[in-house]
């Protein structure tokens, strides 16, 4: 699954004691409860995963809660990991339900307080600073319009088309990985991906 | 290939999706077609805007505040297995069955002073005559959540000064469990059918949608689909069923249903979608009729790109 490379990234330089050890018996013996080997599996992934979480939600306090449910759904279904695939695969299959769940939350909650994402005043993207200060102001407006205009057609999305869309175009994921990954077959993600490029022309074509 | 399925194709062809030789009926259908061409290069536009998109990173204060979070969550979780693992031992020995929210007639029995002592931190404590026994709570419950219909019988040791109640209560409490727990996945079959909440059967769907092909979590979804009063549940148990759930008749007849008589907008043209994706001749008639004859725009183009996918163009 070489699409799975790009997002477990490089495994950070290590100063526990636990350095060195192969992921391998960290996984055995977070399994048997050791909770300093969990803590050093965590530290493998949290960044790439937080990184990824950020991605889909409005807030860093959302992001916050997400990484946690995600790394509690792992440390509680650890013992069924079987090693009969990468562990980073089983991982990021967990963080990818999460995140799936909440945009579904998200979506139905959006729909019963009868709110669309054109009213919605978060955007997480407006509160970036912008990395340089001396732009022209009017070029640095126009900059900002385009990314909410941006948060906001990706928020129009369905769940699964957000989803497999940010995998797909800003991950740099095959769509057979993120198949796998979201517990779906490589033709509905392509099928997501499809309407999710539709959409996305309709909402910014005016961008274009 | 054909303008449909090069547009079809766009963005597979941008991210190198496709295969050899649909690569190159790509190639060969855009360098005939002008038209197409203008697609693909509106694509590879709306491509560089969405590269304006700002890549957020972490912060190293998000990462230790995460981190801190998630410590303490474990810990919690440390701590609540020990007393679940005695509340299940107990549960076990009784026979203990709860289901929600019927009244349960409850034994309390009091435990000997050792296991009440055990559990009395996480407990209620209720006082008892000089002897201080304590009264064992299950779970999270708390005496001060409980209210008693009925008392039917009470019957004091005088060997040991302790004192049985039988009591008929309603009463609120946690219930802890794997899906693969019958009992765990009747209470969420009957909020999802039932309960007023529309965010606890959101919510119940959402577990329930990981067995969505055991017969009691089917029928759950199907109904829901068909009956729930909310947008939002109505478009979650679609969209468990349609991806989870084996192809039936009934999963069939549940989405015409949908598309035909749902009076949100959204959901129907959800169901279209997924009818299209499951190449089921059975269900061209009513796209046809909806294609024709459905007073909204949209639903009808919808209806007609169904259709054209279910007759494989």
């Amino acid at each position: 699954m070489d699409g799975c490379l790009t997002l477990a990234g490089n495994i950070p330089a290590q100063s526990s004691s636990l350095a060195g050890e192969d992921e391998s018996a960290l996984i055995r013996r977070a399994q048997h409860g050791d909770r300093a080997a969990f803590d050093a599996l965590v530290r493998l992934y949290d960044q790439q995963v937080l990184r990824l979480v950020l991605k889909m939600v409005q807030s860093p306090d959302e992001a916050r809660d997400l990484y946690q449910e995600a790394f509690l759904k792992i440390y509680r279904s650890l013992s069924r990991f079987r090693f009969e695939s990468r562990f980073s695969t089983w991982l990021y299959r967990v963080v990818m339900n999460v995140c799936f769940d909440h945009l579904r939350r998200q979506k139905a909650r959006d729909e019963v307080q009868g709110v669309d994402s054109e009213d919605s005043d978060t955007d997480f993207f407006q509160t970036i600073a912008d990395d340089q200060p001396g732009r022209d102001p009017e070029r640095t407006l126009r900059a900002s319009e385009i990314r909410r205009r941006i948060g906001r057609a990706l928020a129009r999305l369905g769940p699964r088309e957000r989803m497999v869309f940010e995998l797909r175009h800003f991950q740099g994921l095959k769509l057979r990985a993120i198949g796998e990954l979201c517990g779906t077959s490589e033709e509905t993600a392509k099928n997501s991906l499809f309407r999710a490029t539709q959409k996305l022309r309709l909402q910014l074509g005016d961008l274009v | 290939m054909n303008c449909l399925q090069f547009d079809e194709s766009i963005a597979l062809y941008l991210y190198d999706e496709l295969s050899e030789e649909q690569r190159a009926g790509f190639e060969t259908h855009l360098a005939a077609c002008a038209q197409c061409g203008a697609r693909l290069e509106e694509t590879r536009r709306l491509h560089r805007v969405l590269s304006e998109r700002p890549s957020p990173q972490p912060t190293p204060e998000l990462l230790v505040q995460c981190r801190a979070a998630l410590d303490d969550a474990l810990d919690r979780e440390l701590a609540g297995v020990s007393w679940k693992s005695l509340f299940e031992q107990w549960a076990s020995t009784l026979g203990a069955i709860s289901r929600l929210p019927a009244a349960a007639t409850l034994a309390l029995v009091v435990l000997g002073f050792t296991l009440g002592w055990t559990l009395r931190p996480h407990s209620g404590a209720v006082r008892g005559g000089p002897g201080n026994a304590t009264l064992s709570a299950m779970g999270d419950t708390d005496l001060n959540n409980m209210r008693i219909n009925a008392i039917s019988q009470v019957a004091p040791s005088p060997q040991n000064g302790e004192v049985r109640i039988t009591v008929n209560a309603e009463r609120q409490m946690t219930l802890e469990g794997s899906l693969d727990d019958p009992r765990i996945r009747q209470v969420l079959v009957e909020a999802v059918k039932g309960y007023d909440n529309p965010g606890i059967r959101h919510d119940s769907m959402e577990v329930l949608a990981r067995q969505a092909d055991e017969p009691p979590v089917r029928s759950a979804l199907l109904y829901a689909i068909q009956n729930d009063p909310n947008a939002g549940v109505r478009l979650d148990a679609l969209n468990a069923a349609a991806q989870r759930m084996e192809w039936c008749p009934e999963l069939r007849q549940a989405l015409l249903n949908t598309v035909e008589h749902d009076r949100n907008r959204g959901v129907r043209v959800a169901a279209i979608d997924f009818l299209a994706d499951h190449a089921d001749q059975a269900t061209l008639p009513a796209l046809e009729r909806l294609a024709t004859r459905d007073p909204d725009r949209y639903v009808r183009l919808k209806s007609v790109r169904a259709i054209r996918k279910l007759q494989g163009y």
